[in-house]
């Protein structure tokens, strides 16, 4: 009983196992490379499924194991790995767009000339996202988040010689770097204030869990939560700290379809469902979080409505679902939280690798250079639209019944937010309409049309399999059935259930499909009637509001100009102050020492000098 | 296997690298390959030695797990003061005396160990290369001396046997400008080794003394561990009041010149460390000295700085120590992120090195100025683990300069491309080096914040923004060399040759080692700071 549970820790290693082998392989191996990336993660998968099907018994008890890594005086630091029903949720969604983006690549990467080096960064990230997965205390989560940070760097990068990938890499780095500082100020604090300085979940869970009978103050509780927010800012793209995932389309596609859609751009979300117990301690964090959510959803789904970049717009599209997503955590509905993480895994990766299949055919990301492809790429359409309908929240997609979720909390919770959320589903499906019709229908602008076919079946397999999921995925959790709540919280939180809400929700989606469909749909035109109108709007979203401006202004320019300054304080005031020393100390020792020559006199000086220091202080000894 | 207690392993040690010296004084001076060989295997011997060692100490055991002690000279002294005791004779005793224990130890082997590396980097040298590897061995021997010295003037001795072998070092063997870095290098040294040399004076006149019962001498030494064990005892004469014993004492030490000892204390170490603002001299060595030489200087040598402040100044006063806390941990906040800012304007890759090297030893200070348990432990970790990333990316240096001729940011660019080997490594230290879990740059920085949040949160929490400050700088510089489109003139360079590639897989094996298993390390320190340290923290916070 229980027998994968207890050995859940082997499941990272076979991933983390194929990327030493691929690296010690190097580069001559290209299909043996592809086979070891892929297989990993299979093994992985079909492991993580075997501890899902333990998970579903419903007298499954939670499993941990750690070991001492350091002791520092009194207190150990701990690494381990614990398997909880969300753990094996995660574990399932990793490794399946894992092993699907790895077949996918076969096709997509054939023929980069370092793809074996790609499939081993893609097998160390789902190393470093399955450790994260499975951690049991907040230092090896920090680790491994920082290890996924750093494969997400190398494959934005992959394509090194590109300056805008190198750009982008680094941006990607630096600005989740900033909430990551927060995150391990916030696990420091946690450390000195948790009762024993335990940061394993489970005591977490339960200290904050009991409200406020301990000795931790509202105030540090707040701000411990508010730090740990700052890392879920930078890793789930949410503003301020956004800018990076739009430029981190420079990667590949199969790796936006993993990383910067379905597994570690949602482990800002995971982090907020693992430390749950602590925003709920504190209702100012609980707002802030919402709120941050909800501003991230709807401003990120506008700038999407006017970017012309069929992987920007995606980005974007990801950027406001995860402000559902954190939304959802701040209104208290971790379940719709997690919910909502779970389908978008799905249909986000099916969008961004049919989008892949897309650019593969006419090689350009910019959707006024493509149209009607729908009739010559059907599988590729036909698996977008799916995705596209699943995003829009259209029932019985997947996506309607976990957007559901969000929307009916946000109605019980916070009437604004609802307002807000729906709001930005109306964009979403406007802008989804708009990128379905734009790029399958109407007519073919395509520079070289007759190259333009349906990619291979490894390409076409792993989007079929994802528009499956995308379908049935939200059958967990409907409003007639919580068993993903259940089974998640066991059975702590109430099923929010609103009729209102599924009318709102399914009017807005009809509706947004209309609108896209009377603007996009009926004939191409190169600009909106909305640009003719109020161009100063379509331009501030397409701009994206002009926040990389501001910050490369304010931000970059404030760091660089502090940076000269001091540069300039260090070579001329110091420098200076050293300089005139040092030619008095070698004007006094040319005099001293006129009997002297070559380079042993500077050292002859010194010897002097110290030796008169000596003697003072012996004599001066006397007197003290 | 033997016992190593049976050896006097310490002196082994020791001398190896000067008989490795005499070696390659007789060894012809054309004849390079032969007298690098020599070099290695004389650096190697010692590594392997002092892994043995490693291997070997007791990690419970507290004290000086070695101690190998012998008398130099003695010197009869004037009867100066009152005989109490029944004191018939007066001596100043010289002494040889070796040890080492949990603190000392893990420097021992990264002396060792870079040492070896930098032999192996030593490749590049093109010429006089006898009196390079005669100087390049001394330098060794001076540097495991400051190490295992247990006595202060034998302290004082290889410190300035560091001194002079690094300005031949710096001077004849470096780039365009290394006269004037070897100068500037020399005088800086100079002052802070006289200032220290006052110290140790001032030390051994008021505490550096014991009474031989069996001969009724009164004994004057430089002997460390009578100094420790004065200062500790209330009933000492170094702590009693001259109203205490009668109206006069003249070995009694009062709480200004406590201060002041302490501080001319951290004054000479802090300028090896560097402090801010007497770091100008290191810029000049990194930039202008030899890149195996820069691998042992910011390597070892600027650990002795940080060895000698916890060695000299913590466990001998540790009240000062704790009354001055926020001013060391507020320089150390200035160093970390002073160094990052400036470092993020540098045109040079040698600078953004050299100024990376102060910001990461303004985490040592921050650790050492938490004055706790985990702070001490992080701040010795982060010793360790820069002297590692920093030998790695000067090597690197060594071998990218020697391809490109250059190593000005502006002229770099898109070299993964002809050399992917050296690039990855380039990353990896990179990486290491801003801190990534994983690698041991991570867990001394971590320790080090976490000690400092218990004693001074603010300064904690803007030291976190160094964290940011050195992703920034770090992946600039990298990505500038390594991403992006290459020169032409670069793509016909050749990648690593296996004996450049040797010492950089061993270095970045011992960073990932540390940085996923970090106990190897702090297991052998924390009975250290159990021993000796913790008393000391306990008594301050409990008063």
């Amino acid at each position: 009983m229980d027998s994968f549970t207890q050995t859940a820790w082997l499941i990272p290693l076979f991933p983390f196992a194929a990327f030493l082998l691929l690296t010690a392989l190097g580069r001559g191996y290209r299909r043996a490379g592809v086979m070891i990336g892929s297989i990993g993660s299979l093994l992985a998968l079909i492991m993580s499924l075997l501890v899902l099907f333990e998970r579903l018994d419903p007298n499954a008890v939670d499993y941990s194991n750690s070991y001492k890594w350091i002791d520092l005086g009194d207190y150990t630091l701990k690494v381990g790995f614990e398997v909880t029903n969300l753990n094996a949720l995660m574990l399932v969604i990793v490794t399946a767009v894992s092993f699907l983006v790895n077949v996918y690549s076969a096709g997509y990467m054939k023929k980069d000339e370092r793809i074996t080096v790609f499939y081993g960064y893609v097998a160390l990230f789902t190393f470093a996202m399955l450790g994260l997965v499975l951690s049991d205390n907040m230092l090896v989560f920090y680790i491994f988040w920082e290890l996924v940070g750093v494969c997400s760097f190398l494959l934005v990068g992959f394509w090194y010689a590109r300056p805008a990938a190198r750009a982008a890499a680094k941006k990607a780095f630096i600005v989740t770097r900033i909430g990551d500082a927060g995150l391990l100020l916030g696990i420091i604090v946690l450390f000195w204030y948790m009762p024993g300085h335990a940061l394993d979940f489970s005591s977490i869970h339960n200290v904050f869990n009991e409200g406020q009978s301990g000795a931790i103050t509202m105030t540090i509780t707040t701000s411990i939560a508010l730090l740990l927010f700052m890392g879920v800012i930078g890793k789930s793209g949410q503003f301020p700290l956004h800018v990076w995932l739009p430029d981190a389309m420079e990667g590949p596609t199969p790796i936006s379809a993993l990383i910067h859609a379905a597994t570690m751009v949602a482990a800002g979300v995971f982090l907020l469902a693992r430390t749950f117990d602590i925003f709920e301690a504190s209702a100012a964090a609980m707002h802030t979080v919402a709120y941050f959510g909800g501003f991230t959803a709807i401003f990120a789904a506008t700038v999407a409505l006017a970017q012309n970049d069929i992987k920007r717009i995606l980005a974007y599209s990801t950027i406001s679902q995860l402000g559902y997503m954190v939304m959802a955590m701040g209104l208290g509905s971790m379940t719709g939280g997690m919910f909502h993480l779970f389908t978008h895994a799905f249909f986000k990766a099916l969008l961004f690798l049919a989008a892949g299949s897309v650019i593969h055919a006419v090689h350009t990301q910019n959707i006024h250079e493509m149209g009607g492809l729908g009739s010559k790429m059907r599988i590729t359409a036909w698996t977008f639209g799916i995705g596209a309908l699943s995003l829009s929240g259209i029932p019985p997609f997947s996506g309607f019944w976990s957007k559901d979720a969000i929307l009916g909390t946000a109605l019980d919770e916070d009437p604004f937010l609802f307002a807000i959320g729906l709001a930005a589903a109306f964009c979403t499906v406007l802008y989804m309409s708009r990128l379905f019709f734009i790029v399958f229908t109407g007519k073919s602008r395509v520079r070289q049309p007759n190259e333009v076919r349906e990619s291979g079946l490894a390409m076409a397999i792993p989007m079929v399999v994802l528009a499956v999921l995308s379908v049935v995925a939200g059958f967990v959790e409907t409003p007639w059935n919580g068993w993903l709540g259940n089974w998640l919280t066991g059975g702590g939180e109430e099923v929010h259930a609103n009729g209102f809400a599924i009318v709102a929700s399914i009017a807005v989606g009809v509706l947004g499909i209309y609108v896209g469909w009377l603007m996009y749909g009926r004939a191409y035109r190169e600009q909106s009637p909305a640009a003719a109108r109020m161009p100063w709007l379509v331009q501030l979203l397409e701009r994206q509001y002009y926040v990389n401006e501001f910050y490369n202004v304010v931000i970059v320019g404030t760091v660089r100009w502090i940076g000269k300054l001091l540069h300039a304080f260090d070579e001329h005031v110091i420098g200076g102050a050293v300089r005139l020393v040092g030619f008095t100390a070698v004007a006094g020792g040319r005099v001293m020492t006129r009997l002297n020559n070559g380079q042993t006199q500077t050292y002859g000086l010194t010897a002097v000098i110290g030796l008169v220091v000596i003697i003072a202080a012996i004599v001066g000894r006397r007197f003290w | 296997m033997m016992d190593l207690t049976d050896l006097p392993i310490l002196s082994i040690i020791l001398a190896t690298p000067l008989i490795g010296l005499l070696v390659v004084l007789l060894l012809p001076k054309h004849r390079n390959r032969w007298l690098q060989a020599a070099a290695i295997i004389f650096t190697l011997i010692p590594l392997v030695l002092s892994l043995m060692l490693y291997a070997d100490y007791d990690r419970h055991q507290g004290g000086n797990a070695y101690e190998e002690t012998a008398n130099w000279v003695e010197v009869p002294l004037n009867k100066e003061t009152q005989a109490s005791n029944g004191v018939t004779s007066f001596t100043l005793s010289f002494q040889y005396d070796l040890g080492i224990d949990g603190l000392s130890l893990p420097l021992v082997v990264l002396t060792t160990l870079i040492t070896a590396m930098a032999a192996f980097a030593s490749v590049h040298v093109k010429k006089r290369w006898k009196a390079f590897y005669a100087w390049f061995l001394l330098l060794e021997t001076g540097v495991l001396g400051v190490f295992m010295a247990r006595d202060l003037f034998l302290f004082f001795v290889f410190f300035e046997i560091t001194l002079i072998a690094m300005y031949f070092l710096i001077g004849i063997w470096g780039y365009f400008n290394r006269e004037r870095a070897a100068n500037q290098f020399v005088i800086y040294n100079g002052l802070g080794s006289a200032i220290m040399l006052i110290a140790f004076i001032l030390l051994v006149s008021t505490a550096g003394f014991h009474i031989d019962q069996d001969t009724s001498t009164f004994i004057y030494s430089g002997s460390y561990a009578d100094i420790v064990r004065n200062l500790a005892d209330p009933s000492a004469w170094v702590n009693l009041a001259p109203d205490q014993t009668g109206g006069l004492n003249p070995f009694h030490m009062s709480d200004a010149m406590h201060t002041v000892i302490f501080l001319l204390l951290v004054v000479a170490f802090g300028i090896k460390l560097p402090i801010l603002p007497f770091h100008t001299w290191m810029l000049k060595v990194h930039n202008e000295a030899h890149p195996a030489i820069v691998m042992i200087h910011s390597g070892i040598l600027l650990k002795m700085g940080a060895y000698g402040l916890i060695r000299f100044g913590i466990v001998l006063f540790p009240e000062q120590a704790k009354d001055w806390a926020i001013v060391l941990a507020t320089l150390g906040l200035i160093n970390l992120l002073y160094g990052a800012l400036v470092a993020f304007r540098q045109t040079e890759l040698k600078l953004v090195l050299a100024y990376s090297s102060i910001s990461h030893m303004g985490i040592v200070l921050l650790g050492l100025a938490a004055f706790n348990e985990i702070g001490l432990q992080g701040a010795v970790f982060q010793l360790v683990s820069h002297g590692l990333i920093s030998a790695l990316m000067f090597l690197l240096v060594g071998s990218l300069y020697e391809r490109t001729r250059t190593t000005t940011l502006s002229e770099l660019g898109g070299l993964a491309r002809s050399m992917p080997f050296i690039s990855g490594i380039l990353l990896a230290g990179g990486l290491a080096s801003l801190g990534l879990p994983g690698m041991s740059g991570f867990v001394g920085e971590f320790m080090s914040l976490l000690g400092l949040f218990d004693s001074q949160p603010w300064i904690a929490g803007f030291a976190v923004i160094g964290v940011i400050l050195t992703a920034v700088y770090v992946l600039r510089a990298v990505l500038k060399t390594t991403f992006g489109p290459i020169d032409e003139r670069f793509l016909a360079v050749k990648d690593a040759r296996l004996i450049e590639a040797l010492p950089m897989i061993v270095l970045l094996a011992f960073i990932l080692l540390l940085g996923c298993y970090p106990s190897v390390l702090t297991d052998t320190f924390q009975y250290s700071v159990d021993g000796v340290f913790k008393p000391l923290f306990s008594l301050r916070m409990g008063g």
